[in-house]
């Protein structure tokens, strides 16, 4: 069963108005359950819009789209945000409560669980500006993990670090991932991060359409040095050349 | 082709982390050190001149700081500082208290919604700019001779620095943080409680900390004029008898014990409360 269904999805800002601006065309598409999935496309494509409506924080034109759990209750959502967004007032244990609607013994030993899993098992009692940005990172995606979402969604996560801290968490996301088996969509501009992470990575094109919907089917885990990866980045990256004259800048790479 | 070598300055003050370290504590010690003796050289030079001016001034102007000294323990003694102190400090945090339940909600209007800023402004600038003494004057025309009095006093000069600071508090609330709790759910009392009150609290504190310096001198003014107990209320006992070593000797205590509250209890307390932020741990 589909986790997250997007069907004949329109997003058109201002419509009705002279200034009515288009930015999702038709978008259809199914993630099913324990998979990556990346949203891939360069500024302006609406893969931030899309993102938005699958939160709930923006209504759509026309189109449906569902999110739904395996046991039929309310989907649960997990977010990793550009930012940490972590309350500066709470210790980083308690900040992964605040996001749990339970307090019992269990969701204490899934939050020790995850901060482990994120090799923060002894931080948990720090403020975090104690913590370094990588660090504050890594705890965000404990807390997204830690609610058990049945859909992870994660916003261009590791945007904001340096290039070296990033490729460490990008390691251990697919550590975390393969060990947890969430489903993700993943939003990013950067494809050779997308091939690493991805089963699949939907590309959009500026005008909102879907570009390529591309599998991505290489073994776990999968390493930045690896020559496969790299082979499948560089082909990724030149089936996105076409999409070249379509913007004014493509930012595919880094 | 040989690496570059950046030598280390041949002035090194230490060669080794271990000695460097050591050098900088040893400096620092010194500093502590100067500016303890210069603390201390400011207290010798005030008391001087005090002695000195009494010295020579007629007989009974002005009372030396030993014979002040004298009578300080004698009121100490006598509990009659005890009680007196406790009914002004009482006095002072009820007024407090009215400024943060009428201030608080004002500021959370004034930072929330530009609306009612606009209507709100003015009237707050004009509050904190009226002198303390107009609000003692005014307190004692609306309540006469009684508790009161100094309560409202407190109260006036309090509520514009409150209703400023929360605005400001209110404004500074991280609307990221707010969205976060939003995507996962939270409600929004959880969002009061746990997002906009925590972002609130060193702003008040700072509102407090601002107008306690000047609401005790209040407190005690509006008491001189029309007080049934406290120390204001002594200070113009003493004063009605020309007790010139009464009228300082309470004023100095007074003074004494307003700035260990200003500068230890509420510091001390703001201290724990504020434990996260990264500028409180430092000094420790």
């Amino acid at each position: 069963m589909a986790v997250l269904t997007v069907k004949d999805l329109y997003k058109t800002f201002g419509a009705g108005t002279p200034r009515a601006n288009r930015v999702l065309d038709n978008i259809s598409f199914d993630v099913r359950g324990q998979t990556f999935v990346s949203i891939v496309g360069p500024s302006g494509c609406g893969k931030s819009t899309l993102l938005n409506i699958i939160s709930g924080v923006e209504t759509h034109t026309s189109g449906q789209i569902s999110v739904t759990s395996d046991d039929g209750k309310p989907a649960r959502m997990g977010y990793v945000f550009q930012d940490p967004r972590l309350l500066p007032w709470r210790s980083v244990r308690k900040n992964m409560l605040y996001v749990q609607d339970q307090a019992d013994d269990e969701t204490n030993r899934r939050v020790d669980k995850y901060l482990d899993m994120v090799g923060l098992g002894k931080h948990g009692d720090f403020w975090p500006g104690q913590l370094s940005g990588g660090m504050q990172q890594r705890v965000g995606i404990a807390r997204a993990f830690a609610v058990e979402p049945d859909l992870l969604i994660m916003d261009e996560p590791f945007s904001h670090l340096d290039a070296i801290t990033a490729r460490a968490l990008r390691e251990q996301l697919q550590d975390i991932w393969s060990q947890s088996k969430k489903t993700v969509v993943f939003v990013t501009h950067d494809v050779v991060e997308a091939v690493e992470l991805s089963d699949r990575i939907i590309v959009l094109q500026p005008g909102g359409k879907i570009f390529e919907d591309i599998t991505i089917d290489l073994p776990r885990p999968r390493r930045q040095t690896d020559p496969a990866v790299a082979t499948l980045q560089a082909e990724v990256l030149a089936r996105l050349e076409r999409m070249k004259g379509m913007a004014p800048q493509v930012s595919a790479a880094p | 082709m040989s690496n570059p070598v950046i030598e280390a300055p041949p002035t090194a003050p230490a060669v080794t982390w271990q000695e460097g370290e050591q050098l900088a504590r040893r400096a620092s010690s010194r500093r502590r050190a100067k500016r303890l003796v210069l603390l201390a050289a400011g207290w010798v030079a005030m008391l001087l001149v005090w002695n000195v001016a009494a010295y020579y001034l007629p007989a009974g102007v002005l009372p030396s700081p030993l014979e002040v000294l004298i009578v300080m323990w004698e009121i100490v003694a006598s509990g009659a500082f005890a009680a007196n102190f406790f009914a002004s400090v009482g006095k002072t945090f009820v007024g407090f208290l009215v400024a943060i339940a009428v201030g608080a909600p004002i500021g959370y209007l004034m930072g929330r919604y530009t609306y009612w800023r606009a209507f709100f402004h003015d009237g707050v600038t004009v509050a904190g700019t009226i002198p303390a003494l107009t609000y003692a004057v005014l307190s004692l025309i609306i309540f006469g001779i009684s508790d009161l009095g100094p309560i409202l006093s407190v109260a006036l000069v309090s509520v514009p620095y409150i209703a400023i600071n929360v605005a400001e508090g209110v404004r500074g609330v991280d609307q990221s943080l707010v969205k976060m709790s939003q995507a996962f759910g939270r409600s929004p009392q959880q969002i009061r409680r746990d997002v906009f009150i925590p972002t609130l609290v060193p702003y008040i504190f700072a509102a407090i900390r601002m107008s306690f310096a000047v609401a005790w001198k209040v407190e005690a003014l509006t008491e001189v004029f029309g007080g049934t107990n406290g120390v204001g209320f002594q200070i113009r006992s003493e004063y009605q008898l020309f007790n010139i070593d009464g009228v300082l000797a309470w004023m100095c205590l007074f003074i004494v014990f307003m700035l260990i509250i200003e500068r230890l209890v509420l510091r001390q307390f703001e201290n724990r409360v504020l434990a996260w932020r990264p500028e409180e741990r430092v000094g420790r």
